[in-house]
């Protein structure tokens, strides 16, 4: 289905008189900004309540108009090639914080809410929600990829802290799973159907949390090992240890040459025949909640590990760089390929080797940044300068990587070049049954509308 | 050698010794935890995977629901045959499969029991969160069924966050696997989505379970309170002044009387409250926390805190609020116990609603619960041979969960609805809500024969249950 | 069979009102609501349980027994081939009571219960005729118990236990497990030493009397003797009543309430004296009982005298930690694990002292798993209910096999000989012992 002029016509204008104009964004100038990998949309939806897109979406059914659901537009890179989108129905307008009860430790927000929106009000409070998700993401966008970052580590994914949802089927049915308590076993736990789902379940028109209090107080250590399996090694008599840190993230050489303040080098210079690696050193940082007292202790546990210990300001420059690493690294190369890897700990060396070895194979060099005592992975591809690696190579490399892991392990490519797309599956395998997967999405997308063609199980 | 009754082919499929078919013994798989009750035609123990399969597969063929069942502990009637059919009785389903301390995991057959499964990770220095107060005697697969909890959920979370893959059989038979044994799997999250089903979406028959550290230290503290209201303060204090304890557990003033007369674990007989606070982790981080704690509760009008100082004197405590149930079951022959949940700022007048429930029923209701996550316990006495008292008894439950959904809390935390609480999920939930949940079920379980007339309500009981109290429902 | 079929239907389903019937029990010992009624069927005795355990099968768990109690009371369950099957399983154990919440005394539940299949259930006549030689005629009888042990004595050293074993004979009758855990009788009987008083050495510290026991004094008079050196090493003067007779445990256990009370009666009016300080035992089955006699005796006129009885009654294990032992002469430097007997720790709450004791000797004492789950022992169990009782007991050496104990320790003679079986069994040469006979070493 193209958009052609007069299709997009026909679309704005059953939405118009359904939403009223105001809601319905026509002009292709603004239509730019929600270009799905560089294809515009037929026409844009602002709905301002989860009605609007519960009526919206039983017309876009009628129709077979394909829908994709749009927060801060941060993510739309990860998915298959999507059909041209006819419908971007966006949550910018619902962009309330619905309640918020710090004596509860909950807040509930609706799915346009930014995530630091969201953060910034709970930390008047001196609350931690801990969703990590670039700059613009929205709630209902970060819960739809499931996003995650260093804090993983001591809360766990969305899913551990998520408390409620409220959404709209594809045949727009409002639906909602849990409630505003943090603990809830009324019902099927829709939450956990609708993270990770990437918009091809319902869209998402709310979410609540349960928030956690914000560490008065934290220092970080960075320890550094000669090779990613001394590194490994630490981490599994960390995990056996009594302490439990805020994050646990290993940063290779090369994807610490993205946090530095200074350009960073080629990534050439990594390759086998550059000079640098073996001078660089794998990165464990640990970052602890903790008064002087415990401070002191695992200054004392830690001492033999540790080469800095940083706090306060180069604390927080230093996590503020590793949230910006994929943005600094994409500035750089814009061809790069992401990975998102999760796998059982004791593969995690193993899955670093594959990745270098693949990587090399298939002209690039391979960084990884991740939470070590998780199993969970961004693992990026880095194209070598001299000789840039066509587009079949960044199919070529996926293959050969994930050929190289247990099939207990996962490797979503998250971001690589569109065109590269077509070569292969940008999903690749899981454990999961893929004919109930199948059967969930046809109940409750029975038009298959959202996000057409996008997901793993069609 | 087998006959062509369905008993015999039953045999055929698990074994001479693995069926009951005789009403002697089926009159003992009708009951479970709770008040709920119901006889199976067969009751039969499967000892594989493939044999759950194949008996799935012969129960569709005939017709026969299936009722899964681990250790009968349950709460909510999740494993009562309501209407016949198998009862598969997990009993000998218990192996652990495999510990697997570099990965942090374990996996398990669903017969396991959940407090074995702590007792062979301990020499390793690990134990399995979840701890449901039936820890003893309950199954790892009734804790996925049920998502269950625990004391210890404040801090620790309940099952669903600890499991990460299931193997599991599906209504045709078919052995599905969700998830695995990393911590995510790319597509649908149907581990998390499978947990807390109450066995009416599959049969899980190997569950993959993250196990956790145990702490370097622990601090259990009491305090007392001359009134519930300043208990309450004291829970919103902790949970908000960044200390996460790892248990908060509240006993009501008459309650404490009950359990001190029994048990002794030293709680004053003229408090109108008092709160047990565990704190675990470093050892200099929980001294720390215990002062803090300490002030936190003074402050918020603890008349006193005492600190356990070894660990016979923690264990005393703890006696006290793990008997409690049973020391109640020393007054009344029967008693009710209920699982709302509401949200941890309105817990004073959620107390105050109960005791004036009591009195309008004429009933005794004491208060147990997880304070720190507001999942409240009340606990009504009564005699199950007076129908009369029985009937009041179940309505001031319901009074007490329809006051709770009227916070914004829910009917249950971690007991499950079963088909004690069906019809309260038509006022928790809209039409087109439950709808997608049957819509969902049907994914899995198209016709109803698995866990039939469990957890979701028939359009037509929720029709019947609208009251003018539910003129919202649509 | 039919007599097992419900005479009620099981199918009403989603009731919350019980339904009371015609009751099936009748007569003395009946099983009342008040004892039965407590339990909330919550479950948490079931792993606790042995036999559940085993079996998994909720009619052979505690709250499955008290479930079918129930029934038979409401009328909806006769007590037929199926109620007796399950009571008789029970090992009477307790363990159950130490899980419960709600402090069910299921002790008394099941006893009543088989007093109750006593009076109105026929055993098959082979059956009944052993039981009622073993229980009505021989047990509580001193000079039965004596002939029948000379019987026995007479089986093992004339030459035709050998012959027996070597011609296959016991197999073949099915009786070679049984056979096994008979003890060997000794030469000389403690009868004799009823009715003596044995001084204490040192300064007097307390005056106690001895119960001998009945199936003690024909096979274990050395633990006897062992006890009473002990004792009296400890300061303590050691009477052994006359006049005193067999506890009345295994009567009341079987449903022989009439027989216990019999007993009862005989050793409340031989040894309920002002002079002795306690009245102390070294089995522990027997202490449960004698501790029980209130409960026993509870519509007798005197009944107040039988609660002064139990009252002092002590374990052994429990009087010399509470009197506190002198200095021992010598120290044992072993590696031991103590297995609790269930009438010790399960039926009297005794579970510290014995394990202080053998600390205080020098040993170094490590905890086998479950160590308080009955052995499959339990009285004459192991003879009745033979294949479930090797089954509880393979499991017991397996928790045995984690430790590298070289001596295992217990404090009741049942036990003894089922964990010497089971060491035999897996062809092991760990000693097993009293706690007495380790004491009796050091002194």
């Amino acid at each position: 289905m193209s958009s052609t002029t007069a299709t997009r016509n026909a679309i704005a204008s059953r939405f118009e008189g359904l939403l009223g104009s105001a809601c319905v964004v026509s002009e292709p100038a603004s239509l730019e900004r929600y270009a799905i990998e560089g294809s515009v949309p037929g026409a844009v939806l602002l709905p301002e309540d989860a009605e609007q897109i519960a009526s919206a979406l039983r017309i876009a059914g009628e129709e077979r108009w394909p829908v994709v659901p749009f927060g801060g537009g941060t993510h739309q890179h990860i998915g298959r090639v999507a059909e041209d989108a006819d419908v971007v129905l966006s949550t910018e307008r619902m962009n309330t914080i619905a309640a918020y009860d710090p004596g509860d430790l909950t807040i509930a927000l609706a799915a346009g809410a930014t995530v630091a929106q969201a953060r910034a009000a709970c930390a008047q409070h001196r609350q931690l929600l801990p969703i990590e998700a670039g700059a613009g993401s929205t709630i209902g966008g970060a819960m739809a990829v499931a996003a995650t970052g260093p804090l993983q580590c001591a809360f766990g994914g969305i899913r551990e802290f998520c408390i409620g949802v409220t959404f709209v089927t594809g045949d727009g049915l409002p639906g909602r799973g849990g409630g505003r308590v943090v603990k809830n076993v009324a019902g099927y736990d829709l939450m956990k159907l609708m993270i990770g789902s990437h918009g091809s379940l319902g869209v998402i028109t709310s979410a609540n949390f349960k928030l956690f209090p914000m560490p008065p107080v934290t220092a970080t250590f960075l320890c550094e090992f000669d090779s990613a399996a001394a590194l490994f090694r630490f981490r599994d008599s960390l995990v056996k240890s009594p302490m439990s840190p805020l994050c646990a993230e290993v940063i290779s050489p090369a994807a610490a040459e993205y946090l530095k303040e200074s350009e960073p080098r080629d990534p050439d210079s990594w390759s086998p025949n550059g000079a640098l690696a073996p001078q660089t050193p794998w990165l464990l940082a640990l970052r602890f909640a903790a008064s002087d007292r415990v401070l002191a202790r695992l200054r004392h546990d830690l001492a033999s590990f540790t080469s800095q210990e940083i706090r306060a300001h180069d604390e927080n420059r230093f996590w503020g760089a590793v949230s910006q690493l994929e943005k600094h690294v994409l500035a750089r190369h814009p061809n790069a390929m992401f990975f998102q890897v999760s796998l059982p700990i004791s593969e995690s060396a193993a899955m670093i080797e594959a990745a270098e070895a693949s990587a090399t194979n298939f002209n690039f060099v391979a960084g990884v940044v991740g939470r070590a005592t998780v199993g969970s992975f961004t693992v990026v591809f880095l194209p070598l300068a001299i000789d840039p690696p066509a587009v079949t190579q960044f199919a070529g490399a996926a293959s050969d990587f994930r050929s190289r892991l247990s099939r207990a392990a996962s490797a979503v490519v998250v971001r690589c070049p569109r065109e590269a797309k077509h070569h292969f599956d940008i999903w690749g395998s899981t454990p999961t049954d893929i004919e109930l997967m199948r059967k969930i999405k046809r109940a409750l997308d029975p038009y298959s509308i959202l996000n057409r063609g996008r997901f793993f199980v069609e | 050698m087998f006959s062509r009754s369905i008993p015999g082919k039953l045999r055929k499929i698990v074994g001479r010794d693995a069926v009951l078919d005789r009403p002697a013994d089926l009159m003992l798989y009708e009951y479970d935890g709770s008040l709920a009750r119901g006889a199976p035609q067969y009751v039969v123990f499967p000892q594989s995977t493939e044999q759950v399969s194949e008996l799935v597969k012969f129960a569709a063929r005939e017709g026969l629901s299936i009722v899964p069942r681990g250790a009968g502990t349950g709460l909510s009637g999740g494993s009562i045959a309501r209407n016949g059919g198998i009862v598969l009785a997990f009993a000998r389903m218990n192996r652990i499969l495999e510990i697997d301390v570099p990965n942090l995991r374990a996996t398990v057959q669903p017969g396991v029991v959940n407090l074995e499964l702590s007792n062979a990770l301990a020499p390793h220095g690990f134990y399995f969160a979840p701890d449901p107060s039936s820890q003893k005697a309950c199954t790892i697969g009734g804790n996925v069924a049920e998502n269950s909890g625990g004391p210890h959920t404040l801090a620790y979370g309940v099952t669903v966050n600890h499991v990460t893959g299931l193997e599991v059989v599906l209504p045709d038979g078919r052995i599905a696997q969700l998830g695995g044994n990393a911590g995510s799997a790319a597509g649908y999250d149907l581990t998390g989505f499978f947990v807390g089903s109450e066995g009416t979406l599959g049969i899980a028959t190997a569950i993959t379970v993250k196990i956790t550290r145990l702490p370097e230290s622990v601090a259990t503290l009491l305090a007392i309170y001359d009134n519930v209201q300043n208990a309450a303060e004291s829970v919103v204090a902790l949970t908000s002044a960044g200390i996460t304890p790892a248990a908060i557990e509240m006993l009501d003033g008459w309650t404490l009387r009950a359990v001190e007369a029994s048990v002794h674990a030293g709680y004053p007989l003229d408090s109108a409250a008092v709160l047990l606070i565990e704190v675990e982790g470093l050892r200099e981080m929980v001294e720390e926390h215990a002062e803090a704690i300490q002030a936190l509760c003074r402050k918020s009008g603890a008349r006193e805190v005492r600190v356990a100082r070894d660990e016979t004197e923690r264990q005393l405590l703890w006696k006290g609020r793990k008997t409690a149930f049973g020391a109640i079951g020393r007054i009344s022959h029967s008693y009710y116990v209920q699982d709302g949940v509401i949200p941890r700022t309105r817990i004073p007048e959620t107390l105050a609603k109960i005791e004036e429930i009591g009195r309008k029923y004429s009933l005794t209701i004491g208060n147990i619960f997880h304070a720190g996550d507001g999942n409240l316990h009340p606990l009504i006495l009564f005699d199950s041979r007076d129908a009369d008292q029985t009937q009041r008894t179940l309505d001031a439950g319901r009074e007490i969960l329809e006051f709770c959904i009227s916070v914004g809390g829910s009917i249950t935390g971690e007991h499950g609805v079963g088909m004690e609480k069906q019809d309260l999920m038509c006022s928790l939930f809209t039409d087109s809500e439950r709808e997608i949940m049957l819509r969902l079920r049907q994914c899995f379980n198209p016709n109803s024969l698995l866990n039939p007339e469990k957890m979701l309500p028939s359009p037509r009981l929720c029709r019947e249950a609208v009251s003018p109290g539910h003129a919202s429902l649509g | 069979m039919s007599s097992d079929t419900p005479t009620a239907g099981a199918a009403g389903h989603d009731r919350h009102v019980l339904e009371m019937g015609e009751s099936h029990f009748a007569g003395p010992d009946r099983p009342s609501w008040d004892l039965y009624a407590t339990c909330v069927h919550c479950g948490l005795c079931l792993n606790h349980c042995p036999t559940y355990r085993a079996l998994g099968m909720e009619m052979d768990s505690p709250r499955g027994r008290i479930y079918q109690v129930l029934q038979v009371d409401a009328g909806r369950l006769p007590i037929g081939d199926s109620f007796v099957t399950h009571i008789d399983r029970c090992l009477d154990c307790r363990a159950c009571e130490t899980a419960c919440p709600s402090g069910v005394q299921y002790g008394h539940i099941v006893e009543r219960a088989r007093a109750q299949i006593e009076q109105h259930y026929k055993r098959p006549w082979p059956a009944r005729l052993v039981r009622s030689i073993f229980f009505r005629h021989v047990l509580g009888n001193p000079v039965r118990v004596a002939t029948t042990a000379r019987l026995l004595r007479l089986y093992q050293r004339s030459g035709a236990q050998r012959l027996a074993r070597a011609s296959g004979l016991l197999r073949l009758l099915g009786m070679s497990e049984v056979e096994a855990l008979q003890p060997t009788i000794d030469d000389h009987f403690f009868f004799d030493q009823i009715g003596k008083v044995f001084p204490a050495e040192g300064e007097l510290r307390a005056r106690v009397a001895l119960h001998a026991g009945c199936i003690a004094s024909v096979a274990f008079s050395a633990l006897n003797h062992a006890t009473i050196r002990v004792l009296t090493k400890n300061g303590v003067e050691v009477w052994v009543p006359p006049g005193q007779n067999c506890c009345g445990a295994l009567q009341a256990h079987a449903g022989f309430r009439e027989e216990a009370r019999r007993l009862a009666r005989e050793n409340i009016a031989a040894m309920l004296d002002d002079r002795f300080d306690a009245i102390v035992t070294n089995a522990a089955g027997c202490g449960s009982t004698l501790k029980d006699y209130g409960d026993l005796l509870h519509e007798d006129a005197r009944h107040e005298r039988a609660e002064a009885f139990a009252g002092k009654v002590k374990d052994v294990t429990e009087f010399l930690q509470h009197l506190g032992l002198r200095q021992p002469t010598r120290t044992l430097n072993l590696k031991a694990a103590y297995q609790d007997p269930c009438h010790l720790a399960h039926g009297q709450r005794v579970r510290s002292e014995p394990r202080d004791l053998l600390r205080r000797i020098g040993l170094k004492l490590e905890e086998m798993p479950n160590a308080d789950q009955c052995c499959g022992s339990a009285g004459s169990y192991n003879v009745t209910q033979n294949e479930l009782s090797m089954k509880i007991l393979d499991a017991k050496m397996k928790d045995i096999a984690t430790t590298s104990a070289e001596l295992i320790v217990t404090a009741n003679v049942g036990c003894m000989l089922q964990l010497r079986a089971g060491m035999k069994r897996i062809g092991r040469l760990t000693p097993v012992k009293h706690v007495v006979e380790v004491l009796d070493e050091c002194y």
